[in-house]
């Protein structure tokens, strides 16, 4: 029998009905799967779509001179910025450029809303602003929907240029700073900290200095252009960094230099801290913010060198001040004692090699022992002691006060002093030291070159008859835990000897720096020129006095009071020729300085 | 009597539907409650005023010009091509000012008249020549709108259209040998007429990588739903409506808002109450009605149904990632204005077709 139309009808609209129900109940477990079972995972990837965080820039710890002076410190600053999630109405654009009429122009405005709304990225509009910059802002913020604004810290220095060198400064991270850091900071993240020390204190107490970042955590849209703060972690600020700077000191040394180029190093004999170091020129930190690069290649092109720290990495000839070192290498050895003496007559006949060697004083200073050797500073003296030296037994002495080695814990960047032995020079000039190298080592001249640091770390050494301990530039109020000796082995009498010396040398009428005239002030020192050019005619003497550039470089170690050492200097005036006239004044004014504040 | 058991829970399961759908949309699109009541009128309203206008028109008139319907309707399509409104890189709107249409989607309506009328001439005898000039008409009437081009509800429409032609008694061997040559044919027509946006779709269903853009909307979806796990966030909890993370979540995707919201006992309300109404619907049309030997009104209203039911399905089976996104509206939750005055005339077809047997 032939189906109807109806029942035909009826037949399809229950299969269809069977189907609609196992497609709901296959509607209801797929849910169920995705809902139930894969619920969790699920929800946890949209939590990572919505959550979104920020870092909060903390501020930096600040740098503290000894006598309490703010060296550097993080300032508030403000910026005012398009806001992402509201487009800036024309009355508030308006309203924008008339209160900042100076730093914006509308059309700059209108620029940076595309740009920011182009790039989903909130454009800085003013930068820098500070407390009364930004309150002109805040006073009509209902009016200026739009525009937000974000704080931030910026780093600000004292203006006197006399602590760049050492405090350094801060610039944004590059490859080399990262494989600096990454040894020494534990917890260095360098797409995260952004800003970090280049040089100076800035640089060795970045951990320190740097603080722990905040974070601010987000929901954030699809677009990235809303964002939602639900919770907020502060920062930690960085720790505070005290100097053994001493600012005063500091900066009258600086000034002392004035626009001499040099440098003035002082050690604190309680523990070898360094309260004043000086390089001049220089500039300040703050000088290079916001420096435009033809601004900063032409600092860095100056001939002067503002940026060239001299007093860790100027290297020069010690001149003569090596003489009561090299002392403490001869007694040490048996080589010479108080009371030989030598003919002096202004020449040193090497015979071996044939050479003769002019000395610095015409007509020289007749019969002369090792304390008149000092005090008015003999060369054919030393340099005929000279020729006793063992080699080996002088590079061990060498090795022992320091050439080619760290002078100062945190001092950034420094230049170690070469030890001149046969590795150095075999490198450098494809022979063996010879004896006339060691004749012109032993009156501070040929290839001896030493830091003015290292000279003020020798200084203090004769001071503290051999005791030392590594310099160092924080505040520490402990005496020195153990005292450190250099290995020689010369008496208490020598010592004294040799500090009488260096007395004579400031206090005698023939000493080289009797026209320091110390006053008040028990100095003890031995002054000292480096040669930068040896003249055998007139024309190439007056050749000398017109560039000064040529001129010998004039240096003044010392110590006082003599009687109980407190403060070594090392004083370094390039072109200023004469250590006991120019160096052994700004010597003398720097540690009156120090004496008088303690 | 229109005041039947199976009416009353067709009328609640719609009621507790359509709340549900605008208090979806209020939450999707606007946080202004004024919204969600203008929605919730628009729908109320529209779904009894269409369904009374269809109560009271005679049911024979309507089918006895139903090739001119369908041919008036062809013609809006090709209009489209013409004065139509470009959105999204595709012409489906005509503009009235005062809403703008998709004329493509009342095929599904008028096609079915016109198919009734022409059914009914013949008294539901189904020949050769009939069934195979049915289904040309079928394919040729889909062509316009997939140029327009919108594959999805073409494919949508010839689906509907053959449920159509099954309810109405079309051999099953037709159905055979459409599927057949739809297997044969498939590799050509994805090489020559498929656009590469079309491709990435379908591809993107067959493979599990997440790398094609079209995935996004897809796994954002899923992660709405998931997230809703068994009580959902509540009421405007949706964090990925929230926070932009899916599109079109106003349309297509409403579901899985829905789904984050209100969890998996939401989705079961739903799903009941979808139940609930397509058997109750379709339990009224079983009775057979001695006075009458013309079904006509029948086959409109299990078809209406069907076409509900099925499109519900359909987008959630679409929002849930199992098959290809097709763009098919939700129904009574995609605020639009030609799907909702398209589901509404339906539901005037469903209520008018059960009383007019009743007579």
């Amino acid at each position: 029998m032939k189906k109807t139309n109806f029942k035909i009808l009826q037949d399809r609209t229950w299969l269809l009905s069977i189907v609609i129900f196992l497609l709901l109940v296959f509607a209801l477990s797929r849910f169920f799967y995705l809902q139930i079972i894969e619920g969790r995972n699920l929800k946890v990837q949209r939590e990572a779509n919505i959550n979104t965080f920020e870092y909060i820039y903390p501020k930096r710890g600040r740098i503290i001179s000894s006598d309490g002076y703010v060296l550097a410190e993080d300032i508030k600053s403000y910026s005012i910025a398009v806001d992402l999630e509201e487009k800036p109405s024309v009355s508030s654009i308006d309203l924008l450029v008339k209160i900042y009429p100076e730093r914006l122009t509308r059309s700059y405005v209108e620029e940076s809303i595309k740009l920011s709304i182009k790039g989903v990225s909130q454009e800085v509009l003013i930068d820098g602003l500070n407390q009364a910059g930004i309150s002109k802002f805040l006073v009509r913020n209902g009016e200026l929907a739009g525009f937000s604004v974000i704080e931030k810290y910026n780093r600000s220095y004292v203006d006197h240029p006399s602590m760049f060198h050492v405090l350094g400064h801060l610039g944004y991270v590059n490859n080399s700073d990262i494989n600096f850091f990454r040894t020494r900071i534990d917890n260095f993240k360098p797409n995260i900290w952004q800003l970090v020390g280049k040089s100076g204190i800035e640089r060795v107490y970045e951990a320190k200095l740097q603080g722990v970042h905040g974070k601010k955590f987000f929901n954030r849209n699809a677009r990235g252009n809303r964002k939602v703060l639900i919770d907020e972690e502060s920062f930690k600020e960085g720790e505070e960094v005290v100097l053994s700077i001493n600012y005063e000191a500091q900066s009258k040394a600086f000034d002392l230099l004035g626009n001499r180029k040099g440098s003035i190093v002082v050690l604190d004999l309680k523990n070898f801290s360094i309260p004043v170091s000086v390089s001049t020129p220089s500039i300040s930190a703050n000088d290079l913010k916001g420096i435009s690069t033809v601004g900063y290649k032409a600092l860095l092109d100056d001939s002067s060198r503002p940026l060239f720290n001299r007093a860790f990495m100027g290297l020069y000839p010690p001149g003569s001040t090596i003489k009561p070192i090299l002392t403490i290498f001869a007694i040490s050895n048996n080589l010479t004692n108080w009371t030989e003496t030598i003919d002096d007559d202004g020449f040193f006949r090497f015979e071996e090699e044939n050479r003769v060697f002019n000395a610095w004083k015409e007509g020289g200073h007749g019969i002369t022992n090792l304390r008149k050797a000092i005090v008015e500073s003999s060369n054919p003296f030393f340099m005929n002691l000279a020729t006793r030296y063992d080699k080996d037994k002088l590079t061990a002495f060498f090795t022992d006060i320091f050439f080619d080695k760290t002078i100062c814990i945190d001092c950034y960047p420094q230049l170690f002093s070469p030890l001149i032995d046969d590795v150095w020079k075999q490198k450098n000039f494809g022979s063996n030291i010879f004896k006339g190298d060691i004749i012109n080592i032993g009156i501070g001249q040929g290839y001896l070159l030493t830091s003015p640091l290292h000279l003020a770390l020798m200084a203090g050494i004769i001071a503290k008859k051999g005791e030392y301990n590594i310099p160092f530039l924080i505040q520490q109020n402990e005496p020195l835990e153990e005292t450190k000796k250099i290995n020689t082995n010369i008496s208490d009498d020598d010592w004294s000897r040799i500090h009488e010396a260096m007395i004579g040398v400031v206090y005698s009428k023939n000493g080289t720096g009797y026209r320091i005239n110390p006053g008040e002030l028990k100095l003890a020192g031995k002054s000292g020129t480096s040669q930068l050019k040896k003249f055998t005619s007139r024309e190439e003497y007056e050749e000398i006095r017109e560039n000064p550039d040529l001129r010998d470089h004039a240096i003044f170690i010392g110590f006082a009071p003599y009687d109980d050492p407190r403060y070594a200097i090392s004083v370094l005036v390039e072109n200023g020729e004469s250590g006991g006239a120019v160096a052994g004044p700004i010597a003398k004014e720097v540690l009156l300085e120090l004496i008088n504040a303690d | 009597m229109l005041i039947n058991i199976n009416n009353f829970l067709l009328a609640l399961s719609l009621f507790f539907i359509v709340v549900i759908g605008s208090i979806t949309v209020y939450s999707v699109t606007s946080i202004d409650l004024n919204y969600f009541f203008r929605f919730l009128t628009i729908s109320v309203f529209s779904i009894i005023l269409v369904s009374t206008f269809f109560y009271f028109v005679n049911f024979n008139r309507i089918i006895s010009i139903g090739w001119i319907i369908f041919l008036l309707n062809i013609l809006l399509i090709i209009s489209v091509e013409f004065f139509g409104k470009e959105i999204n890189g595709s012409k489906r709107w005509l503009d009235f000012g005062f809403l703008s249409l998709q004329p493509s989607e009342f095929l599904k309506i008028t096609f079915a008249i016109f198919v009734i009328q022409y059914l009914r001439y013949f008294d539901f005898k189904f020949t050769v020549i009939r069934s195979v000039l049915l289904l040309a008409i079928l394919v040729a009437s889909a062509l316009p709108i997939i140029i327009q081009p919108d594959l999805g509800t073409g494919i949508v429409f010839i689906a509907f259209g053959l449920l159509l032609l099954f309810i109405c008694g079309l051999k099953f061997k037709y159905f055979f040998i459409l599927a057949l040559s739809f297997l044969v044919l498939s590799p050509v027509i994805y090489s020559y007429g498929l656009s590469d946006y079309q491709k990435g779709r379908i591809l993107n269903w067959f493979s599990s990588e997440d790398t094609l853009a079209e995935s996004w909307n897809i796994l954002q979806s899923k992660i709405s739903i998931g997230s809703g796990e068994l009580l959902g966030e509540g009421f405007l909890g949706s964090k990925q409506n929230e926070f932009n993370f899916l599109p079109e979540a106003d349309t297509d995707f409403i579901f899985s808002i829905y789904a984050e919201q209100f969890g998996f006992l939401g989705v079961a309300l739903i799903l009941i109450l979808l139940g609930i109404f397509i058997f109750s619907g379709l339990s009224g049309f079983r009775q057979k009605n001695i006075l009458a030997d013309d079904y006509s009104a029948y086959y409109l209203g299990i078809y209406f149904l069907l076409v509900i039911t099925f499109s519900f399905l359909i987008n959630i089976f679409m929002v849930s990632g199992l098959i290809p996104v097709v763009g098919l509206p939700l129904p009574f939750f995609t605020k639009g204005g030609s799907s909702l005055l398209c589901f509404s005339i339906m539901l005037g077809f469903i209520f008018s077709a059960k009383t007019y047997l009743k007579t």
